[in-house]
C-alpha cells in the first residue's frame, strides 16, 4: 500500500525563493526512506510541505490515499507524526507523561493511557513519565518528541533531523531507536552515516530529485555527490581508497556492519593467496 | 521580568514553578485556590471601614506566611505591582483624601498579596487548566497557556542572546547614558522578539502536527477532595464575616 505519493510537486516561498521543483516519491508501507542534500535544498520543506504546514503548492500530495489541500491538512495530519528538528518546538506540556498524551487528548484517540505507556515503553523513557521535559537534556527530549509522536500511532513518521545537536552516546541511541521501529519513515537528515543505518533508500534533492536508490549505490555516483556537496560516510571512504590500493568490496559499504563484513572477506582472500602460493 | 532579563538579570519563568512545589498550596486543586482567592478578593473589594480593609490585609499576609512560598519571593513580586497599586492610591488620595488613599493601598495590597500567594502556590499550567474547568471561556485560557509558552520562548532566546552577549565581553552600562550599552541592549530586545516569533511559529506547527485546534485538553481531571473543600469553606467563611461585619456597619 502506498503511504505516501508525490507527484510533480514543486514549491516556492512567499518571497519568491523557489524550494522544491518536481518532485515525484513514493513510499510503500513499511518503508524507511531518507531525504538528503545540501542545506537549502528543501528538504525540511518536503516534510512540511507533507504534513500540510504549507499550502498552496502544485502537484499533489497524497497520504494514505487521501488527498492533501488546505480543507483536508487536519484530516490528513492524523495520519502523520511530525518530529520536529528542535524539540523544544514541540514539547509542551508540563509532564513527560502529559506531553506525550497531547497528540492522542487532541485526536480523541482511545486508550489515551495505553497509547503513552507503550509510547514511553518503546522510547525507553518510562521513568521520565513524572518528570518536567524542560529539565531533561536534549537527547531525552528528543525521546521526548519521538514517543509524543508514537502515542498518536501515525502511518507515516516524518523526522526532521532527527540526530542533530545530539553527543554520540545519544545519536548511536536513537540510531538504534529508530533502526528497530517498525514504521514508515520519512527522514530527512544531513547525517548520512545515520541514513545508512536507518533507511533502506534514500532521496537526494538537489534542485530537484538528483537520485532516488539504495546508499551504497550512490556512494558510487562521486559526480551526483560532489554536485550535491555531499560527504560519503567514514566508511565508505575508507573501501573507496581500499579500491585505488587493488582491494575491491563487492558492494560500497555504507555502514560499520557492512565494512566489518567485507574487510572478513578481503582477510580471507588474503589467507587463501598466501596459502596459494605455499603450495 | 522581561526588562530584568534584557539587561542581564534573569530567573527562568519556569524557576517560579518551585515554589508551588514547595508550598502544600501545590496540592490543593487549582479550582478550590481561584475560587477561594476570588472570593476573598471580591469581598475585600467591598469595604470601606478601615479597620475591616486592614484586618483583610492581615489575613492575606496571614495566608502569605503559612503558604510556605519564600517571603522574598512575594515580596519581589509585590514590590512589582507596588508602583500600580501606588498609583491608584495616590490619585484617590489627591481627590478623597489621606484615609481614603489609605484604604486604596491596603485594600488593593490585599487583594494583590492573596492573588500573588496563589499564582504562586500553584504551577502555572494547572493555574490555566483550573480556569478551563471552571468554564472559563476555551479561547481567554488557552490564549493565557500559549502566551505563557511563548514567554518561556521569549526567556530561552533572552538567556541565549545574554550568553553570547557576555561570550563577547559586554558589559551592561551605568545608566542610561551609556550609550552603546543602551544600543546594544535595544538591539537584543529587537533580535529576540525576532528569534522567538520564528520559533513561536515553530511551537504553534508543533501544536497543529498533534491535532491542536483551540483547546488545551488534558490527559487527566482530578476532582476535588475533602481539603479542597475545607479550602474554599475557610475562605468563604473569612470573606462572610468581613462582609457581614461591613455590612453590620453601614446599617
Amino acid at each position: 500500500m502506498k503511504v505516501l505519493e508525490v507527484k510533480a510537486l514543486s514549491f516556492t516561498y512567499e518571497d519568491g525563493t523557489p524550494a522544491l521543483k518536481e518532485i515525484d516519491l513514493t513510499i510503500e508501507e513499511g518503508e524507511k526512506v531518507a531525504v538528503i542534500g545540501p542545506n537549502g535544498a528543501g528538504k525540511s520543506t518536503l516534510l512540511h510541505l507533507v504534513a500540510g504546514f504549507r499550502t498552496p503548492f502544485h502537484g499533489s500530495v497524497r497520504v494514505m490515499e487521501e488527498g492533501l489541500d488546505e480543507r483536508t491538512a487536519d484530516q490528513v495530519r492524523r495520519h502523520i507524526g511530525l518530529l520536529f528538528q528542535d524539540p523544544d518546538d514541540q514539547i509542551f506540556m508540563p509532564t513527560v507523561e502529559e506531553d506525550v498524551a497531547f497528540g492522542p487528548v487532541n485526536l480523541s484517540l482511545d486508550r489515551v493511557e495505553d497509547r503513552v505507556a507503550r509510547a514511553l515503553r518503546s522510547t525507553s523513557i518510562e521513568d521520565l513519565a513524572k518528570r518536567k521535559p524542560h529539565r531533561l537534556s536534549h537527547g531525552m527530549k528528543k525521546r521526548v518528541a519521538i514517543a509524543g509522536v508514537l502515542a498518536m500511532e501515525p502511518s507515516l513518521l516524518l523526522l526532521d533531523e532527527p540526530t542533530a545537536g545530539l553527543d554520540p552516546h545519544s545519536r548511536s541511541s536513537l540510531i538504534e531507536l529508530l533502526r528497530n521501529m517498525s514504521k514508515t519513515m520519512l527522514i530527512a537528515t544531513h547525517d548520512l552515516e545515520a541514513a545508512a543505518e536507518i533507511v533502506d533508500r534514500v532521496v537526494l534533492l538537489n534542485g530537484g530529485v538528483a537520485f532516488d536508490g539504495g546508499l551504497a549505490e550512490l556512494m558510487t555516483q562521486d559526480a551526483v555527490l560532489e554536485k550535491a556537496g555531499l560527504e560519503p560516510p567514514q566508511i565508505s571512504k575508507l573501501f573507496k581508497r581500499l579500491r585505488g590500493m587493488g582491494y575491491e568490496a563487492n558492494i560500497l559499504p555504507v555502514t560499520l556492519d557492512q565494512g566489518v563484513a567485507e574487510a572478513v572477506r578481503f582477510a580471507d582472500r588474503e589467507k587463501g593467496r598466501s596459502r596459494d602460493r605455499k603450495t | 521580568m522581561i526588562v530584568a532579563h534584557v539587561r542581564g538579570h534573569h530567573t527562568r519563568p519556569e524557576e517560579l514553578d518551585e515554589h508551588a512545589r514547595a508550598s502544600w498550596l501545590g496540592k490543593l486543586d487549582p479550582r478550590a485556590k481561584i475560587v477561594g482567592a476570588v472570593v476573598f478578593a471580591v469581598a475585600t473589594a467591598l469595604l470601606t471601614r478601615t479597620d475591616l480593609i486592614l484586618a483583610s490585609l492581615l489575613l492575606a499576609v496571614s495566608f502569605g506566611a503559612m503558604s510556605q512560598v519564600p517571603y522574598r519571593h512575594l515580596v519581589r513580586m509585590y514590590l512589582g505591582a507596588l508602583p500600580f497599586i501606588l498609583m491608584a492610591s495616590v490619585s484617590v488620595f489627591l481627590f478623597s483624601g489621606l484615609e481614603r488613599g489609605f484604604d486604596m493601598w491596603a485594600r488593593t495590597s490585599s487583594c494583590v498579596i492573596t492573588l500573588l500567594v496563589l499564582a504562586s502556590g500553584t504551577e502555572t499550567y494547572e493555574l490555566f487548566s483550573g480556569l478551563r474547568r471552571l468554564k472559563v471561556p476555551k479561547l481567554v485560557s488557552t490564549l493565557l497557556m500559549l502566551t505563557y509558552k511563548y514567554i518561556l520562548i521569549l526567556g530561552d532566546e533572552l538567556a541565549r542572546m545574554k550568553t553570547a552577549r557576555t561570550a563577547r565581553g559586554f558589559k551592561v552600562g551605568r545608566g542610561l547614558f551609556d550609550g552603546r550599552g543602551f544600543r546594544i541592549i535595544s538591539y537584543t530586545a529587537g533580535m529576540v522578539f525576532v528569534r522567538a516569533s520564528a520559533r513561536a511559529d515553530n511551537g504553534y506547527e508543533g501544536l497543529r502536527a498533534r491535532g491542536f485546534r483551540t483547546d488545551m485538553r488534558q490527559m487527566r481531571t482530578s476532582r476535588l477532595k475533602a481539603r479542597d473543600f475545607a479550602f474554599m469553606a475557610w475562605f468563604a467563611c473569612l470573606s462572610s464575616l468581613l462582609v457581614i461585619l461591613q455590612l453590620g456597619a453601614s446599617q
